[in-house]
């Protein structure tokens, strides 16, 4: 109710939360970003963490990337705190030694004074670094795109922690300095490197210190605030990777970094982080000097096709399915052209080589339906001219690409569909496979479900326009086939009135 | 756009071996093994091996004893080489790794020994290995045999269905040369199971290599020199960095050996893991600014190659070395893309496209596009040439890919690509028949087809389910099909010529034409039963229809016998085919 009245005054809603209370701030600003920002409130909300331990895995990090959200968490992380890091070693290797480190937090929130660190501590921290290393020099190799298949052999050997950072970071050096980071992968290095150890001799303190630095929050960002001494860490790719750079805007940063005892090893590795994004940039960009080609192709498969088709009275399955003329087969080269297209975009996607937000973007989420709807089609008539579906399995099953897969994906996640409800473009494959079940008169009664299912959403998406017309043509494989199906059937049929006309 | 910078991320792979505990492990079973010997060194028995089966792991375990030294490596003999071609007679088990391209490798004559010496219990070994992943380690001359072991256990498994084992050796010699090396170096694969543990105060590693190996001026050519292979993990009390590019793991293994006695691959662990979560000490100059160079400086220093004079001294050209890490990365890259390359499989959609709408166009021209490519005289079969050749560039690359690596086709020997392949094969291959017969050849089936479409009809028939029978779609759908057998017309061929001979009646083989022109008759039948040829052939000027027109004259001519008749004979004087193309038979 409270969150209701703030929509209602139109006031910003700011969710917090210290250690795993930050968690509970970001669930909770999920849950308002789904329910209320979507629709009516404009006002985006603001989740600040202290010291909150990772929350979600990659593919969270992913999605919220996608929706655009990320730039709503800041999360705030002392140099040397290891809650932030805990998760990145799996619970079961530190399960032995983290009751008394939680017995420790939990005397020290109620208490200032509360006892002295545990004498596990130092295990600990050896066994969160340890892992955190792992996690982190991992996520270096693919960064860096590391071709040595050794890594992979050596992966199947251990248990990577899953989780990862998403939003942005602000890493308090200890000294008052603030460093702002956005990018996850580029903020997963940081969790480790930041935190290690300078010498030997820091064994011994360290390890108090990340617990200690848990509950220093306070005391740092007052400081923070007297100081105003903030680097936003945004060119990662041209981070300077020596530590005695001098002169201009590289000294400020090189100090920070400094602050943060980034080695040569640990800049490098931030510096990956940076080539990698702005190479999706780059490839984003390279898709969308292709969204030219795209519309050319289709504009012409839908204009001349189309009316080819319409002068010879079939509908475009049918005719792209006999391929007896020239404009079949130009129009089966175009659909290839597309094909090439939207396989590269997806093969990328696949390999997360596109920014996260590419899949929530408005033009080519448009782009991707009306691709599918115009070129679907022909796809399934062509597998089925090549009776794939006899050594394959149905299309719907088998043989469907992920080109279509996922464009139906994109517009049911912005249009909040319920999920397999757009399949307007591949209900030939229904056609098909009913087709084949009930072809010599019979079988109908097996698939009688599947049949009014699909002639209710033929009805839906024939009224709707999201089918073209022209599949009620008289010749239409969709009508001969349902002439075939039994005459009561046909009487209470709620596409007879469609056909008729 | 241009390039994007490169990284080398030896340093972070090498990190992330050591926290992985693989390390670990292997040298725990290690030194369990060491512990159980007490009987005084013999040279009768010297492999010990044992198999340790962990929660998460199994280790198979390899040692010698005694242990060996620098001189025991060094003495008469032990740097020499045994080529394939020796043991071929004798120890035919690693006869896999010849192929056209690298008939001959050799590898240590001592290393073999040893592992002759345990072929006895390798199927005891191999049936200890269960699904949990595999690691086989092993300390110096005991690591040689486990790289042995393992490369022969790679030959036995079926790397698409079980996950790739992981051999790690500790400080141990070289055990091949540059055939070795190229044969294990083009499967990545396999290349990415070794791992080579060495420390800077270890010799050795490092005897076998040319300069050191006291044995290598006597031998005559270059070519006899011991060649890396897998991944090498250097390390020195500052840190530890992987390498993979052989040619920098010769040059670094000479240069970062430090000689001094004490140490123990059992204290790396501790000193490593404290390394790992300590900051890296390298400092590099203001003036690098290319992630490259700052990277190999990096792992230099790592390695115990801190400082530039210790460089120099070792005569090593850092300049050298990072042009040639450079090099090899990019090459990497470059290979890289090319796998992913989807650009070129929707080119080759798109030339099946063209090559079926010139089928469709020649068969409205009453020819069937057999023989208008056979005749060849427009444009259009000029350019369905070139479609042609295309085509048959790509999939004999791929064939020959995938032969190459079948532990990698796991995921790319799909039932999709295995139909795209069919599909090439039925639509393609009379096109290379009809070249074959247009120049005058015979025996197409014997001396002409290509390799690569017996390969692809190989695998369609491993994975073939049990034939369909002919249904109803199958049959209305013939008039796009392509015939199933792709050697068809090659018979066609061969009856014609049978034909051609029996008319003239010269030849001492009438017999066996005879037959052959029965056999293939029936063979036709059959395929017209199942809806497996494509009605085209029944097209007015198809070779086929010439054949038959030939093959009635002799028939009628009494040459087959008096009045003989088949189903065959029946099915075509009644004009059946006619029936044929609609699916009604």
């Amino acid at each position: 109710y409270q969150v209701q009245s703030a929509v209602t005054d139109r006031k910003q809603i700011v969710f917090t939360g210290h250690s795993l209370g930050g968690s509970i701030a970001i669930l909770a600003t999920l849950w308002f970003l789904e329910k209320f920002f979507k629709s009516d409130s404009k006002i985006p909300p603001l989740c600040l963490t202290f010291g909150c331990p990772l929350t979600g895995n990659r593919i969270f990090s992913h999605a919220l990337g996608r929706e655009n959200w990320a730039s709503y968490f800041i999360h705030f992380v002392m140099r040397y705190d290891i809650v932030p890091r805990l998760l990145l070693a799996p619970i079961p290797s530190i399960e032995q030694e983290f009751e008394s480190i939680l017995q420790f937090f939990a005397a020290k929130s109620t208490n200032e004074s509360a006892g002295g660190v545990p004498e596990e501590a130092s295990d600990f921290h050896m066994i969160v670094m340890r892992n955190a290393a792992s996690v982190a020099t991992h996520a270096a190799c693919n960064l860096m795109g590391s071709t040595n298949m050794l890594l992979e052999t050596v992966t199947s050997f251990i248990a990577l922690s899953p989780y990862k950072p998403f939003g942005t970071y602000i890493f308090c050096t200890g000294n008052g300095k603030l460093v702002v980071l956005r990018n996850p992968d580029a903020v997963l290095q940081l969790l480790f490197y930041s935190s290690q150890l300078g010498s030997e001799r820091e064994v011994a303190e360290i390890p108090c210190l990340s617990l200690h630095q848990h509950f220093g929050y306070e005391s740092e960002l007052q400081e923070s605030l007297e100081m105003q001494d903030v680097v936003d860490l945004k060119q990662l790719e041209t981070l300077p990777l020596s530590a005695e750079v001098t002169g201009g805007d590289s000294a400020t940063i090189n100090s920070a970094l400094n602050d943060l005892g980034l080695s040569t090893r640990a800049r490098l590795c931030l510096r990956a982080a940076g080539v990698l994004e702005k190479r999706k940039q780059g490839n984003k960009r390279n898709i969308d000097a292709k969204e030219k080609d795209i519309h050319n192709a289709m504009n012409e498969l839908e204009t001349s096709y189309r009316a080819y088709c319409k002068l010879r009275k079939v509908g475009c399955y049918d005719a792209f399915k006999l391929q007896k003329n020239r404009q079949d087969f130009d129009a089966n080269l175009k659909r290839l052209t597309l094909t090439g297209i939207w396989d590269e975009i997806i093969d990328m996607l696949k390999r997360y080589e596109l920014p996260d937000d590419f899949e929530g973007q408005r033009a080519w989420v448009e782009l991707g339906t009306r691709y599918r709807r115009l070129v679907e089609p022909l796809d399934i008539a062509n597998y089925y001219r090549h009776l794939k579906n006899e050594d394959t399995g149905p299309y719907a099953t088998k043989g469907r690409p992920k080109r279509f897969r996922y464009t139906q994906r994109w517009r049911e996640h912005a249009e909040k569909m319920p999920a397999e409800s757009s399949g307007e473009s591949h209900f030939w494959a229904e056609v098909e496979e009913l087709q084949a079940k009930t072809g010599n008169g019979e079988g109908f009664e097996e698939v009688k479900e599947r049949v009014l299912k699909l002639e209710r959403n033929i009805q839906k998406w024939v009224n709707g326009g999201e089918v073209e017309k022209d599949v009620l043509l008289e010749e239409s494989t969709l009508v001969k086939w349902w002439k075939t199906l039994p005459q009561h059937h046909k009487l209470e049929s709620c596409i007879s009135g469609l056909i008729k006309n | 756009m241009n390039r994007s910078p490169i990284f080398s991320s030896g340093l972070e792979l090498g990190s992330f071996v050591v926290t992985s505990n693989v390390l670990h492990h292997s040298w725990a079973a290690i030194s369990e093994l060491y512990g159980e010997i007490h009987e005084p060194p013999s040279w009768d028995s010297p492999v010990r091996f044992r198999t340790f089966q962990q929660p998460n792991c199994t280790i198979i375990a390899f040692v010698t004893w005694p242990p060996c030294t620098k001189e025991h490596l060094q003495g008469q003999g032990r740097g020499d080489l045994v080529s394939s071609s020796a043991l071929k007679e004798t120890f035919p088990l690693f006869e896999f790794l010849c192929t056209k391209t690298n008939p001959r490798f050799s590898i240590n004559k001592p290393a073999i020994d040893l592992f002759v010496s345990v072929r006895g219990v390798l199927n005891f070994l191999k049936s200890q290995i269960s699904n949990k992943p595999l690691i086989i380690t092993g300390h110096s001359l005991g690591g040689s045999v486990a790289s042995l072991f393992t490369l022969w256990l790679l030959d036995k498994i079926n790397l698409a269905t079980t996950k790739r084992p992981l051999c790690i050796t500790f400080g141990s010699p070289l055990i091949g040369d540059d055939g070795l090396q190229e044969a294990i170096l083009q499967y990545s694969a396999w290349n990415s199971c070794f791992l080579h543990v060495v420390s800077d105060r270890d010799p050795v590693p490092r005897v076998l290599i040319s300069p050191y190996n006291p044995t290598a001026p006597e031998l005559a050519s270059p070519t006899n020199e011991y060649k890396p292979f897998g991944t090498f993990l250097l390390y020195s009390e500052l840190g530890c960095a992987c390498l993979e590019d052989p040619e920098s793991v010769l040059v670094l293994l000479v240069a970062t050996y430090s000689e001094g006695s004490g140490f123990d691959y059992k204290d790396i662990f501790q000193q490593l893991n404290g390394n790992v979560i300590c900051k890296d000490s390298t400092k590099v100059d203001e003036w690098i600014a290319q992630p490259l160079q700052a990277g190999i400086i990096t792992q230099l220093g790592a390695i115990g190659l801190g400082r530039l004079q210790q460089l120099q001294q070792q005569s090593i050209d850092m300049n050298t070395l990072i042009r040639q890490t450079e090099r090899r990365e990019r090459k990497w890259l470059i290979r890289r893309r090319e796998v992913y390359d989807s650009n070129v499989l929707s080119e080759m959609k798109v030339y099946m496209a063209q090559l079926e709408w010139y089928k469709k166009c020649c068969e409205d021209e009453e020819i069937g596009y057999y023989d208008r490519f056979k005749n060849a005289f427009d444009s259009s079969d000029i350019k369905a040439q070139g479609f042609k050749k295309s085509l048959t560039c790509y999939w004999i690359d791929m064939v020959d890919e995938v032969e190459k690596k079948p532990q990698r086709n796991g995921a790319a020997f799909t039932t999709r690509w295995l139909f795209a392949g069919t599909n090439y094969r039925r639509m393609i291959e009379p096109l290379d028949i009809a070249e074959y017969y247009r120049d005058g050849k015979t025996d197409y089936m014997a001396k002409g087809r290509s390799k690569h479409y017996t390969q692809l009809e190989k695998w369609l028939s491993e994975d073939e389910k049990p034939a369909s029978r002919p249904n109803n779609s199958k049959k209305q759908n013939l008039a796009g099909g392509l015939t199933e057998n792709s050697c068809f017309w090659a018979y066609v061929e061969e009856a014609r010529i049978s034909c051609n001979v029996l008319s003239n009646g010269e030849s001492n083989d009438m017999d066996k034409h005879k037959r052959s022109l029965i056999v293939f008759e029936a063979d036709v039948m059959g395929m017209l039963n199942n809806y497996a040829v494509s009605p085209e052939i029944f097209l007015n000027r198809s070779s086929f229809m010439k054949w038959w027109k030939e093959y009635l004259e002799i028939i009628r001519k009494g040459i087959m016998g008096p009045s003989h008749t088949s189903p065959f004979t029946e099915f075509m004087q009644n004009r059946q085919y006619r029936q044929y193309a609609p699916g009604c038979l």
